[in-house]
C-alpha cells in the first residue's frame, strides 16, 4: 500500500532474525563484569552504611548496603514487570502493530526468572534485624513510641514468614505468566500454529488482573514497607506507571540497537518507532499523574504520618531530587517526545528513551534510598556521599549489566521476533497515516 | 482532505472555467444554466485510487480530494496534501487552558476572594493543578475538535459531489478522485484525458446542486412560534421572581431558602450545649482581629501599665487575649465603676448598705456593675453632706469645683439640667479637695493619649453614623447630654432619672480625658452609662472618640481653622445669627418693658 514495492515476511531462519553476532560476543562480558560490579558496588554500599547508628542523628545511613541492593533489584524489576505487561496488553487488544518488536518485549519478561534468584539477598536481610526493612527490629514499636496494638495488628501483615510466602507468590504469579507466553510465543516460531495465539489472547485478560494485584502487593511489600509506619494505596500505581514506563523506553532502546546491529531492518519501520514513541510521551504524563494525585492527596490531606514520607524528600539532597523529578522527569521528557517530529526519528527517541531509563533509577533511588536514615523524625537522608553515589550506580549498572548478558544469553538461542506470529504482516505494513 | 468551500464556489474566474452544460438525461428544460465546481472520477480499488492520486499530484494539480469508503493509508502523499496546522492549533488551546485555569484561581483566591481553604496559602500551586490539568484537556480538545471544523469548512449540509447518483457508492465499495475547477492548471478536456489515463471508467462534471435552495415559509412560522413560546416559561419566572404574592413562593430558584442553617440565637441538637450560635473557641483569636493590639482593645498603653501594674496587664492579656470571661468582668467593673466610697466599695453587700436611699436601682443592676450603681447615684443626690473620704475622685469632679453652677462635668453630677431646679452641683466641689489621698484606677491607668486610627474623613464619617445610631439618643446630636430619652425622662419627671454628661466640658477635652479613657469609657460604661463593648465594632468605637473630638473642638473653633474658601459662608451666617439674637433679644427686652409697665 505504501510506495516501495510489496514487502514480504521473510523465512524464519533470514538472518535479519538471528542475534547479531556483534551483540551475542558481549553476553560473556556483560555478565561476568555485571556480576563483578554488583558485587563491589554492594561492598562498597556495606561500607558506607557501616558505622550507622540505627537511631541516632548521624549523617551514616545505617541501612545503605542493602537499601542500594534493594534500589538497583526494583529498577530491573520494574522493567522487567513492566515489559511483561506491555506482553499482556498487546495479547489482550489483539495488537497488530506491535509484532515487531514483541520479542525484545519478551526477553525482557522472562528475565522475572533471573529476578526471584536475585531477590534472595533481600529475603537474607531479613535475618540480620533492622538491615534493611525496620519493621525487622523487635523493639521497632518502643523506639518510635507507637501504640502496641496498632503494632501489632501490623506486626501481623508484616513479618518475615509471611513476607517470604508472599514474595514466592509473587514470583510464582510472574514466572506462570512469563513463561506461558514465552513458551508460547516461541513454539509459535516452530509450529507456527495460530491456535497459540488464541490461547495466549484467552489468558491476556485474567493474566492482566492477576497481575495488577501482585504488583501492587509487591510494591507495597518491598517499597513500601521501607517505612512501615507510611501508607500510600497508590503506591503499588506509582510503582507500575515508572516500570511502564521505563519498559517502553527500554524496548525501543534495545529495538533500535538490535537494528543498529543489523537484525530486523526491513521490519521494524519508522511506525512502530512512532508509536513506541507515543507510549512513551504518554506514559510520561501517566506516571507524572500519578505521582502528582500521591502527593496532592497527602499534601492536601497534610495529616502528620503521611506527609512524614515526602517531608524527608524534601530535605538535603532528596529535596533537589524531588525538583529534579518534576523538571527532568516530567517536563522535559513530555516537552521532548511531544512533537511526532521526534517520535518518527528513531535515532533521536532512542536518545529520550535511553535518558527516561536514568530518569526511572533517579525515581526508584529517591523511592528508597532516602529510608535507609538512621530513625528519628529529625534525621535528613544523604545520598552517601561520593561513596555511596558510587556504590548505588554501581549496582545498577552491575544488575544491569548482568540481566543484559542473560537475556543476550537467551536472545542467542532464539529469534529476535515472532517469526510465524500470524499478524507479522500485518504489523510489518503497519502505517500510522 | 482538502478544505473546500461551498461558499466561494461560484466566484471563480468565469473565462477560465465556467461552463454551460445541457444535462439532458436528468433536466427535461433546456434553459437551465449549471455551475461546474470540478470533475470527478471514479475508481474501483484502493489501488487504483492511489495511483490516480499520484498521477494528479504529479501532474501539478493542488486543489484535489479523494473520497473513499474508509481511511486509506498514505493518501495524504499520494495527493500531496501538506501536513495539517491542527497540532498546533490543539497545543495553543492547551496551552491557554494552562494560562486561564492559573491566573483565573489565583485571581480569585489569592487576590480577589482571599480565603484560606484547608490551611494551605492564598496561592497554592499543587492545589491549582487539578484544575489547571482539566482546563488544559478541555481546550485542547476543543482546539483540536473545533479547528478541525474549521479547516475542513464544516458544519457543511450540502457538497456539490451529491448530485451524481453513482456518488453514493463512496460510502460502499467505490473510490473517488476530485479535481475543482479552481485549481490553476485546471482544464477540462485536459482533466478528463488525464483521468482517462489512469484508467478510470466514469468520468463527469460536478455540477451545482438544482434543487430548491429556499426554506419553506412554515418552517419560518414553525420556528418563530417555538421561539415565542420558549419565552413565555422565562418571562413566568420573571414575573414571580419582581412581583409579590400572598400565596407561598414557587421556588424557580432555590436560592438558599432551604439551606439547613441556623439564625442567630436559635436552637440546634447538633452540638452538646443546644446552641446554634458557637461562641469564639478559647484561647483562639478570630480572622481579622488578630492585627488589633491590646492597646486598640483597651484604650491603655499596656506597656506602661505593665511597669506599674502587672497583675493588672496581666488580668487584661487574660480578658481580650485569651477569653478569660471571669478576668474581663472583673476588668470591665473596675473601669466602668464610678468612685463609689471606700467603705462600700469593700463590702460585698454595699448594694445592700446603700438600697435604702435608691432602691429602685438596686433591683435593676446586674453583677457586674452592682458595685457602681450605688455611687452613680449617689454623688448626685446625696454627695452634699457625704464622706466620700477615700473616693477617687475621678477627674471629673474638679472641673465641678471649678465651675460648679455651669457645667456639671460627669453624669455622676446631677447634671446641669437639673442644676437649674436642684441647687446641689455646687456641692459636689467641697468633695473633691478633701480626697486626693487615694487615685482611682481611672487616674492612675497609663490611657491612650491619642486615637491610634488614622484620623481621616472616612472615619470621621463613620464615627459621626454611630455617634448618631448610639450616643445621639441621650447625650444630643451636639452632645450637650439633651438627647430624646433625656428630655423625655425630664419631662416625666423621674426622679431616679441621671442626665447624661454634657461632653462639651472641659474636664472631657482631650488634655484631661485622654483619648484611650474616652474609649474605654464608650466600651465598658461609666456608673449609669452600659459599655456599648458588645453593640458597636471596635474600629467604629474608636471612630466615635475621633468624632467626639471633633465635636467638642467645633465649640472652641477660631476662624483660622476654617478652611479659607469657606470662610466667607461661615462669616455670613454669624452674622445673621448674630442679628437675629439682637433682635430677639430687643423683643425680648420690649416685651419686658410692656410687662412692667403693665404691672406698674
Amino acid at each position: 500500500m505504501s510506495e516501495h514495492a510489496a514487502p514480504v515476511v521473510k523465512p524464519a531462519d533470514d538472518p535479519a532474525f538471528q542475534l547479531p553476532a556483534s551483540l551475542a560476543s558481549l553476553q560473556l562480558p556483560l555478565m561476568s563484569g555485571g556480576l563483578f560490579a554488583l558485587v563491589v558496588g554492594v561492598g562498597l554500599a556495606f561500607l558506607v552504611g557501616s558505622g550507622g547508628a540505627l537511631d541516632q542523628g548521624s549523617n551514616v545511613m545505617p541501612r545503605f548496603g542493602f537499601s542500594a541492593y534493594l534500589t538497583a533489584f526494583m529498577y530491573v524489576l520494574t522493567i522487567v514487570l513492566g515489559s511483561l505487561f506491555f506482553v499482556l496488553i498487546q495479547h489482550l487488544v489483539r495488537a497488530g502493530w506491535s509484532v515487531v518488536v514483541r520479542r525484545v518485549a519478551e526477553f525482557m519478561m522472562i528475565m522475572v526468572i533471573p529476578m526471584a534468584i536475585l531477590f534472595i539477598p533481600i529475603v537474607f536481610s531479613l535475618f540480620f534485624e533492622g538491615s534493611l526493612y525496620v519493621w525487622t527490629i523487635p523493639d521497632f514499636a518502643e523506639r518510635l513510641h507507637l501504640d502496641e496494638s496498632m503494632w501489632n495488628t501490623k506486626k501481623s501483615f508484616l513479618n518475615g514468614p509471611f513476607f517470604v510466602i508472599r514474595a514466592v507468590i509473587y514470583f510464582g504469579i510472574w514466572i506462570a505468566m512469563a513463561l506461558f507466553y514465552w513458551r508460547g510465543s516461541t513454539g509459535q516460531d516452530e509450529t507456527g500454529e495460530r491456535a497459540a495465539t488464541d490461547r495466549m489472547q484467552y489468558w491476556a485478560g485474567p493474566c492482566v488482573m492477576l497481575f495488577s494485584l501482585s504488583l501492587t502487593f509487591a510494591a507495597f511489600d518491598w517499597g513500601m514497607s521501607l517505612a512501615p509506619m507510611w501508607f500510600s494505596t497508590m503506591f503499588g500505581v506509582y510503582i507500575f506507571a515508572g516500570g511502564i514506563l521505563a519498559a517502553h523506553c527500554a524496548i525501543t532502546l534495545a529495538t533500535y540497537l538490535l537494528q543498529r546491529a543489523g537484525a530486523l531492518r526491513q521490519e521494524v519501520t519508522v511506525e512502530h518507532y512512532h508509536d513506541l514513541g507515543k507510549y512513551i510521551f504518554g506514559f510520561v504524563f501517566f506516571w507524572t499523574y500519578i505521582s502528582f494525585s500521591q502527593y496532592l492527596l497527602i499534601w492536601y490531606g497534610n495529616i502528620p504520618e503521611e506527609t512524614e514520607w515526602f517531608f524527608s524528600r524534601q530535605r538535603g539532597i532528596f529535596g533537589y531530587l524531588s525538583l529534579a523529578l518534576i523538571f527532568l522527569h516530567w517536563m522535559l521528557p513530555f516537552v521532548g517526545t511531544m512533537s511526532r517530529h521526534v517520535r518518527r526519528r528513531p535515532g533521536l527517541l532512542a536518545c529520550w528513551a535511553a535518558y527516561i531509563l536514568v530518569m526511572h533509577f533517579v525515581d526508584i533511588y529517591w523511592i528508597i534510598m532516602p529510608e535507609a536514615r538512621a530513625l528519628g523524625h529529625e534525621v535528613v537522608p544523604t545520598a552517601g556521599g561520593v561513596l555511596g553515589v558510587l556504590a548505588s550506580v554501581l549496582c545498577v549498572v552491575g544488575m544491569g549489566s548482568l540481566v543484559l548478558g542473560l537475556i543476550l544469553r537467551v536472545a542467542g538461542g532464539n529469534r529476535v521476533a515472532p517469526v510465524r506470529d500470524p499478524r507479522l504482516m500485518e504489523s510489518i505494513v503497519f502505517e500510522n497515516i | 482532505m482538502l478544505g473546500w468551500d461551498v461558499a466561494s464556489a461560484g466566484h471563480f474566474n468565469e473565462n477560465h472555467s465556467r461552463f454551460i452544460s445541457m444535462d439532458q438525461k436528468t433536466m427535461s428544460e433546456t434553459k437551465t444554466e449549471r455551475i461546474v465546481h470540478g470533475i470527478m472520477a471514479e475508481f474501483t480499488s484502493v489501488d487504483s485510487l492511489l495511483d490516480a492520486c499520484r498521477r494528479v499530484r504529479d501532474a501539478g494539480y493542488t486543489k484535489t480530494d479523494a473520497y473513499t469508503p474508509f481511511p486509506v493509508h498514505g493518501i495524504d502523499r499520494a495527493l500531496g496534501i501538506k501536513p495539517t496546522v491542527l497540532p498546533w492549533i490543539a497545543l495553543a488551546g492547551g496551552l491557554s487552558g494552562t494560562l486561564i485555569a492559573l491566573s483565573m484561581q489565583i485571581w480569585m483566591n489569592g487576590i480577589d476572594y482571599k480565603y484560606i481553604i484547608s490551611g494551605k496559602p492564598f496561592i497554592s500551586l499543587p492545589a491549582f493543578m487539578p484544575v489547571a490539568f482539566e482546563l488544559t484537556i478541555l481546550l485542547a480538545s476543543f482546539g483540536a475538535f473545533f479547528g478541525m471544523w474549521a479547516l475542513n469548512g464544516l458544519p457543511k449540509f450540502s457538497n456539490p459531489m451529491f448530485t451524481d447518483p453513482r456518488f453514493d457508492r463512496a460510502t460502499d465499495d467505490r473510490f473517488f478522485l476530485y479535481i475543482d475547477a479552481k485549481d490553476e492548471r485546471y482544464d477540462a478536456d485536459g482533466v478528463r484525458n488525464l483521468l482517462t489515463e489512469t484508467g478510470s471508467g466514469y468520468i463527469n462534471e460536478v455540477v451545482e446542486d438544482d434543487s430548491p435552495k429556499e426554506v419553506p415559509k412554515p418552517v419560518f412560522l414553525v420556528w418563530g412560534l417555538m421561539v415565542a413560546f420558549s419565552i413565555v416559561p422565562l418571562l413566568c419566572i420573571l414575573t414571580m421572581r419582581v412581583t409579590n404574592s400572598s400565596r407561598p413562593r414557587f421556588h424557580v430558584f432555590f436560592d438558599m431558602d432551604f439551606s439547613p442553617a441556623k439564625d442567630a440565637q436559635q436552637v440546634t441538637s447538633l452540638f452538646y450545649d443546644n446552641r446554634a450560635m458557637r461562641p469564639d473557641v478559647p484561647g483562639t483569636v478570630a480572622r481579622g482581629q488578630l492585627s488589633e493590639s491590646l492597646d486598640m482593645m483597651t484604650g491603655i498603653n499596656v506597656e506602661e501599665l505593665a511597669q506599674q501594674n502587672a497583675p493588672r496587664a496581666e488580668r487584661l492579656v487574660r480578658a481580650y487575649l485569651q477569653g478569660d470571661e471571669q478576668a474581663k468582668a472583673e476588668e470591665v467593673a473596675e473601669v466602668s465603676e464610678q468612685d463609689p466610697p471606700a467603705d462600700e466599695a469593700d463590702a460585698d453587700a454595699a448594694e445592700e448598705g446603700s438600697s435604702d436611699e435608691q432602691p429602685a436601682q438596686q433591683d435593676s443592676a446586674d453583677d457586674a456593675s452592682a458595685e457602681d450603681k450605688p455611687a452613680e447615684d449617689k454623688p448626685a443626690e446625696e454627695k452634699p453632706a457625704d464622706d466620700q473620704p477615700a473616693a477617687e475622685k475621678s477627674a471629673e469632679d474638679e472641673p465641678g469645683k471649678e465651675e460648679p453652677a455651669e457645667n456639671p462635668p460627669a453624669e455622676e453630677k446631677p447634671a446641669e439640667d437639673k442644676a437649674a431646679e436642684e441647687p446641689t452641683p455646687s456641692e459636689s466641689s467641697p468633695q473633691a479637695t478633701g480626697n486626693a489621698s487615694q487615685p482611682s484606677v481611672m487616674e492612675t491607668t497609663p490611657w491612650l493619649k491619642q486615637n491610634p486610627l488614622t484620623i481621616d474623613a472616612d472615619l470621621l464619617a463613620a464615627g459621626k453614623k454611630q455617634f448618631g445610631i448610639y450616643c445621639s439618643v441621650c447625650h444630643g446630636m451636639d452632645g450637650r447630654g439633651n438627647g430624646l430619652v433625656n428630655r423625655r425622662a425630664q419631662a416625666k419627671g423621674f426622679d431616679t432619672w441621671v442626665p447624661p454628661a454634657s461632653l462639651h466640658q472641659e474636664t472631657l477635652y482631650a488634655d484631661q480625658y485622654p483619648d484611650g479613657k474616652l474609649f474605654s469609657t464608650i466600651s465598658n460604661g461609666i456608673r449609669k452609662m452600659p459599655g456599648y463593648a458588645s453593640q458597636i465594632q471596635l474600629r467604629d468605637r474608636w471612630a466615635i472618640v475621633s468624632y467626639v473630638r471633633a465635636l467638642q473642638m467645633s465649640q472652641n473653633a477660631s476662624m483660622e481653622m476654617v478652611p479659607e474658601s469657606r470662610r466667607e459662608e461661615i462669616e455670613r451666617e454669624v452674622t445673621q445669627v448674630k442679628a437675629e439674637l439682637e433682635r430677639q433679644a430687643e423683643e425680648a427686652a420690649k416685651a419686658a418693658a410692656e410687662r412692667e409697665k403693665k404691672s406698674s
